[in-house]
């Protein structure tokens, strides 16, 4: 280690303090709750595996954030690979077009959904009114509305993402590949697609692990018939008082979690993801 | 959140102990328009008698937060505006303080509205509530019409929170009011899962007038005090008082509060006929004080869920039943409509 690299090392050890006593320590000390609550021992734990209403949450939350994180990738992809190939000046405008969700907040985004989806909403009133259906259909309040909530939330992270690692890929290759005879086919699925790989691992990973704890938009474009793991553990939190339960879900949440992590890290397009800066 | 860590800043910085000389009272309730009306029925008043400043916090004082609070002792508020059944819960749990009756003056409130840690600030009741332009000419009048699909096509809501939800349904289905306790749950699954597709669960008063307003539903199971508040913008929204469902809310003080004793002081000053109908006026929040009766007009006893015309047909929850099985209770319920 040179001294400049001592004194960078030094540099960071007030920051890993102030995370490790105000974020690791309490987060362990809720996470204890779980085992302590209401008595000593793995009872909570027990109960997580046995208990069917939990096993139908868990099920409800693997399947909504599978298919969220399906549909977000596609279509980002494809909004990413679009704007690889703009002009520079429409693609700063389609950027900010991509970037201005995050400006509103997830709680106005789901009550915008609700307002274009519901019965009588925007989009109902279209299509009964242009004749192409007789009623109106059922958009929202279920699981139907909980995805399109969800994917509209993740497809500016997946685009951005996918955007950063597409725009990376050098152009020589592809104008190689054109001169030996390749069509544009072939070209998408053996040189675009294997040199998106990093990006598609590490937006897909980023995904499911947001989708996997999401709470506002489940709860509101769902009302009541789409019940996932953050609004149970919420509810077990605020009004059940059942502590333990809510910790010993979170626990395993996490470990879930973790566990993903590691499995993606063993993957080398996720490996090359996270060390694309080292150049 | 930043309101609630703003609020443990100030007190975590209040010089000297802040029981010794409390100089203000803080009231957690829900938020919304209850903020201003609290301050006109509770705090000025309160003020005026005894100069202490009553500071309303609209966070909400949800059961989970209370025991947060109490766990950490760091508890910002003082008197907390629940259920009659939280008051049972949290102070079975030892969150709360038991009501000091040498304060506060019992025999104000109705017979039943006083508890050992909660005496009752307001009543309210969930009624069925309709859009009398959706219902075509003859309105719904009970909870038989809201299972009426043939009679009363569309949609209708109900809460996710289930206090007042499976009474409902029970009574559809015939059962006693005297008989409703404790309640046959399966039975009242059975009896409402064909209804399942039609539903639209609330889970805020605030979006149990929103799906009215948006045409969303024809009918629904929601506050009194919501309905009257939609009823005030638009007649074609309206409610039976019929069968409808008898709750009690209920002040609690978090174990530890800041102003100590004085909190009883102002607990009892809101229980005053004149506050408690300056409330009924401002948000349809009931009366649970008899004599404010007296006072009210016609007007007032349309809105008033006590009122002997309203209270007649309505059947009372009981605190007790769902402070010993409202856990298990909510989470089948949630179980149930998420199927």
């Amino acid at each position: 280690m040179t001294s400049f690299q001592r004194w960078a090392f030094c540099l960071t050890v007030p920051a890993a303090l102030l995370t490790l006593c105000l974020y690791v320590l309490p987060i362990l000390q809720v996470l204890a709750l779980s085992f302590t609550e209401p008595t000593v021992g793995l009872g909570n734990y027990v109960a997580l595996f046995q208990n069917a209403a939990i096993g139908r949450v868990v099920r409800t939350t693997v399947f909504v954030s599978a298919v969220t994180t399906v549909l977000t990738i596609v279509m980002s992809y494809a909004v990413a690979f679009a704007l690889v190939h703009m002009p520079p000046a429409t693609r700063r405008v389609a950027l900010f077009m991509v970037m201005v969700p995050f400006w509103i907040s997830v709680l106005v985004r789901a009550f915008a959904w609700i307002t274009i989806l519901r019965r009588n909403g925007v989009l109902n009133s279209a299509l009964v009114g242009s004749g192409a259906v007789s009623q109106p259909l059922e958009l929202v309040y279920n699981q139907f509305g909980v995805i399109v909530g969800m994917v509209h939330y993740m497809m500016p992270f997946a685009i951005m993402l996918l955007y950063a690692n597409l725009s990376e890929i050098d152009l020589r290759i592809i104008q190689a590949a054109r001169s030996l005879g390749a069509r544009p086919v072939s070209i998408f699925f053996r040189v675009w697609l294997p040199l998106s790989m990093p990006g598609l691992a590490i937006a897909g990973l980023f995904i499911v692990i947001f989708s996997l704890g999401f709470l506002v938009t489940p709860a509101i474009l769902g009302a009541g018939r789409v019940l996932m793991v953050a609004e149970y553990i919420s509810v077990q939190i605020s009004s059940t008082l059942r502590w333990g339960v809510a910790t010993a879900l979170s626990t395993m949440l996490l470990l879930v979690v973790g566990i993903l992590i590691a499995l993606a890290m063993r993957s080398p397009a996720l490996r090359a993801a996270f060390e694309g800066g080292r150049k | 959140m930043t309101a609630m860590a703003g609020l443990g800043i100030a007190v975590a910085f209040k010089p000297g102990p802040a029981s010794a000389e409390a100089s203000e009272i803080v009231v957690c309730n829900w938020g919304g328009a209850a903020l201003e009306a609290f301050q006109k029925a509770y705090g000025e008043p309160f003020k005026a008698k005894s100069g202490m400043e009553v500071i309303i916090d609209g966070a909400g004082p949800a059961t989970g937060a209370i025991r947060a609070m109490v766990d950490s002792k760091n508890v910002t508020w003082d008197a907390t505006d629940g259920g009659m059944v939280d008051a049972v819960v949290l102070g079975k749990g030892g969150y709360v303080e038991p009501i000091d009756y040498s304060i506060v003056d019992k025999s104000l409130v109705g017979e039943g509205l006083a508890a050992e840690f909660g005496i009752c600030n307001y009543t309210y009741s969930n009624v069925l509530a309709y859009d009398a332009k959706k219902v075509g000419a003859t309105a719904p009048s009970s909870w038989n019409d809201f299972f009426d699909l043939e009679k009363f096509p569309g949609k209708r809501t109900m809460c996710k929170w289930i206090q007042g939800q499976l009474e409902a349904v029970l009574l559809a289905d015939g059962v006693k009011p005297e008989e409703m306790y404790p309640l046959d749950v399966d039975r009242a699954f059975k009896k409402l899962e064909p209804l399942l597709p039609q539903l639209i669960f609330w889970e805020s008063g605030a979006q149990s007038q929103q799906l009215f307003r948006d045409g969303e539903v024809v009918m629904g199971n929601i506050w009194h005090t919501r309905a009257n508040l939609l009823r005030k913008e638009n007649p074609d929204y309206t409610w039976t008082w019929n069968q409808n469902l008898m709750f009690a809310s209920a002040w609690s003080v978090p174990k530890g509060n800041p102003a100590g004793k004085k909190v009883f002081d102002f607990i009892n000053s809101s229980l005053d006929p004149e506050s408690q109908v300056t409330l009924l006026r401002l948000m349809g929040n009931g009366p649970s004080n008899p004599k404010a009766l007296a006072l009210m007009t016609d007007e007032d006893k349309a809105v008033y869920s006590l009122a002997p015309e309203n209270a007649k047909s309505g059947l009372p929850i009981s605190a007790q039943y769902y402070a010993d099985n409202e856990a298990e209770l909510q989470n089948k319920f949630l179980d149930f409509i998420s199927r």
